[in-house]
């Protein structure tokens, strides 16, 4: 087991810098999830901390080791990719001993460890299987049982379930975070999928344009984003935003009046010092932080175009002028066909945003 | 339905009737005359006029041992160099890499006849630019045309310097269809280079090598232009004669096409056979 160090981490591709000096402490035995968009620098972050990509400025401690010239087999590291990257001319069983065989590892002991990684993964039924012959999960479990036979310090997931279907994929993040569990290793794991970083981590690192935006345990990035990307990118559906005004400040609160809803005022409470009178600002709002009318601190009034309903909650995508708002509500069965629903917004269940996307707090 | 497959045979019927008359009739024609005795005219059927011939004919058998001569040698001393190539076209640290693989394709779009005639000159006893080399660094000079080792040396030679480029060319491509992230979980488990290229590069490129090598098989059972225009007909003494040639011969000089037919036949079972054999024998284990 090992802590992993990234200090003002770097990443050039020629002129084009992907990753800007990234800092993060991975602890000992944690499990951390890197998340954010496509293009983001998640992934490329993760080759460097494996050593396939070079790093082009900064530190990795691997272990409280420096390994940025060390090569990617000395570093203590396992990895996981997202095409499980098997070989495919060989069955389960030789996968799985690949690396072990080619380095003379002793039989006994190669064999010990495959033995170990198919019963943690249940698959010895398959150990004779080619990879073209098994279905997706049980390539991905293969592709785990090849990390673990390494018995690595840190074991890396590029987007390891993204190639499946919605079902499995959840059977999967169990099965990942249960071994977890098991191992009690560190885990570093890359997802462009905020449900599998909520479920799965300890801490999330949100990465957006090469730029950490945030670290923190899931909850804390879903009640207390630092800024606007975050709010949007944490959480499912993702936070409303509105267009909103300061029109006035009274005693450390500002009165936000919403842009879209006919001057609709809300006397938001802040810690800091409230933004000047005049100022444009965003107001965030979760689809379940809408109440029904009356219940809150400011009413708005919206037209209802289309609802899903999930069973036990329904999403309501509605609209006020140029804004679409999701809304959820819990065991509706209504039809929305372009009727006006009113709901309610709490000041202490809304987030303020600045034109630049920083949070007002 | 029944409408919809006569308005399609209409559309297929102009290249159904050339490739009938262009095609499906000589093939089976030139079987039909493979039974006849064709040496007078007019021609009779005598089934076991050609065919018995070939049986007995050292014409035919030293044709058969120089073409697998050339099949035994020539063939995996120029897949092994395709693959050679193929990698290092294949290598990242590469620069140019689209002039290298034009360089080593040109050959097989240089004119038959002139790349023929370069070759002659470049083994030349007196003026060819090899016993020029070879004399530059004290070997004696070689008669490459007078003896019969050295004449077939420069048909291997020459046709594996027009083939190995077109060979390495497919099998880059089949080099490209390895997904990378196959040689990083290698990395990732201390594989060296070179056996990711034994244990992951050739087996997943066998595929392509054995297609290669049937083509190449295909290709040589053929073989006619070399030991015609390089070596002169065949020569020294029919040293260098092929099947190809010796059914040139006999159909076309000697005007005998019921034999020609013959070894046609045979040239085809035959690359047919060794194409299978090589086949079954690099089939993938179940």
């Amino acid at each position: 087991m090992a802590a992993v160090t990234l200090k003002n981490v770097v990443k050039r591709f020629g002129v084009f810098e992907i990753v800007h000096g990234a800092n993060i402490d991975v602890n000992d035995g944690e499990f951390v999830v890197f998340v954010g968009p496509s293009g983001c620098g998640k992934s490329t972050l993760l080759r460097m901390i494996a050593g396939l990509e070079d790093i082009s400025g900064g530190e990795i401690a691997i272990g409280g080791k420096v390994v940025n010239n060390i090569e990617p087999a000395d570093r203590g590291i396992a990895m996981v990719f997202q095409s499980y990257a098997l070989y495919p001319h060989m069955s389960v069983e030789q996968n799985l001993s690949f690396g072990l065989r080619m380095n003379g590892n002793p039989k006994a002991d190669t064999e010990r460890r495959v033995k170990r990684a198919s019963e943690i993964l249940r698959i010895a039924e398959l150990m004779k299987r080619r990879p073209r012959q098994l279905s997706g999960g049980q390539r991905q479990r293969v592709a785990i049982g090849r990390a673990i036979v390494r018995e690595p310090q840190v074991f890396l997931f590029d987007e390891p379930l993204s190639n499946l279907d919605a079902e499995l994929r959840v059977q999967m993040r169990v099965e990942i975070s249960r071994l977890h569990k098991e191992l009690g290793v560190t885990m570093i794991y890359v997802t462009h999928d905020q449900t599998e970083a909520m479920t799965l981590a300890d801490r999330i690192v949100v990465l957006n344009a090469g730029n950490i935006e945030q670290i923190g345990a899931p909850l804390d990035l879903y009640d207390d984003p630092a800024n606007r990307f975050v709010a949007g990118f944490v959480g499912s559906p993702k936070m409303n935003f509105m267009a909103a005004k300061v029109v006035g400040n009274d005693e450390g609160a500002a009165i936000v009046a919403l842009a879209n809803h006919c001057g609709a005022k809300l006397r938001k409470p802040l810690s800091g010092a409230p933004p000047a009178v005049g100022a444009e600002i965003v107001l965030g709002v979760r689809p379940e932080h809408f109440f029904e009318a009356g219940e809150g601190d400011c009413d708005i009034a919206v037209k209802a175009d289309v609802a899903e309903h999930l069973g036990s909650v329904s999403y309501v995508y509605a609209n006020a002028g140029p804004e679409e708002l999701i809304i959820e509500r819990e065991a509706s069965r209504q039809r929305a066909n372009g009727d006006q629903m009113v709901v309610s917004i709490k000041a202490g269940r809304s987030l303020l945003f600045d034109k630049s996307g920083a949070r007002i707090r | 339905m029944r409408y919809q497959n006569a308005t399609a045979y209409r559309f297929l019927a102009p290249y159904l009737l050339i490739f009938s008359i262009f095609w499906l009739w000589p093939i089976i024609s030139s079987f039909l005359i493979s039974f006849q005795a064709t040496r007078t005219v007019p021609w009779r059927f005598a089934p076991t006029f050609n065919w018995g011939r070939l049986i007995g004919d050292p014409a035919f058998f030293n044709a058969l041992k120089n073409t697998l001569l050339i099949l035994v040698i020539q063939v995996p001393v120029m897949i092994t160099l395709a693959i050679v190539m193929a990698v290092l076209l294949n290598s990242p640290l590469l620069k140019a890499r689209g002039l290298f693989r034009f360089a080593f394709f040109a050959p097989v779009v240089v004119g038959e006849v002139a790349y023929s005639a370069v070759f002659r000159l470049m083994f030349n006893l007196d003026y060819g630019i090899i016993n020029k080399l070879l004399n530059s660094v004290g070997l004696p000079r070689i008669d490459w045309f007078s003896n019969v080792t050295p004449a077939m040396a420069v048909i291997m030679i020459a046709v594996t310097w027009r083939w190995a480029g077109y060979n390495a060319i497919i099998l880059l491509a089949g080099l490209q269809s390895i997904p990378q992230d196959v040689y990083e979980a290698a990395t990732l488990d201390r594989v060296s280079k070179l056996k990711q290229f034994f244990y992951i590069t050739l087996p997943l490129l066998k595929p392509i090598i054995v297609f290669c090598a049937v083509l190449s098989i295909i290709g040589t059972m053929q073989l006619f232009t070399e030991p015609f225009l390089i070596t002169e007909r065949g020569g020294p003494g029919g040293g260098t004669e092929t099947l190809g040639l010796l059914l040139y011969r006999q159909g076309f000089r000697s005007l005998n096409f019921g034999y020609a037919s013959a070894i046609a036949y045979t040239m085809a079972g035959l690359a047919i056979a060794i194409s299978l054999v090589q086949l079954w024998l690099t089939r993938d284990p179940k």
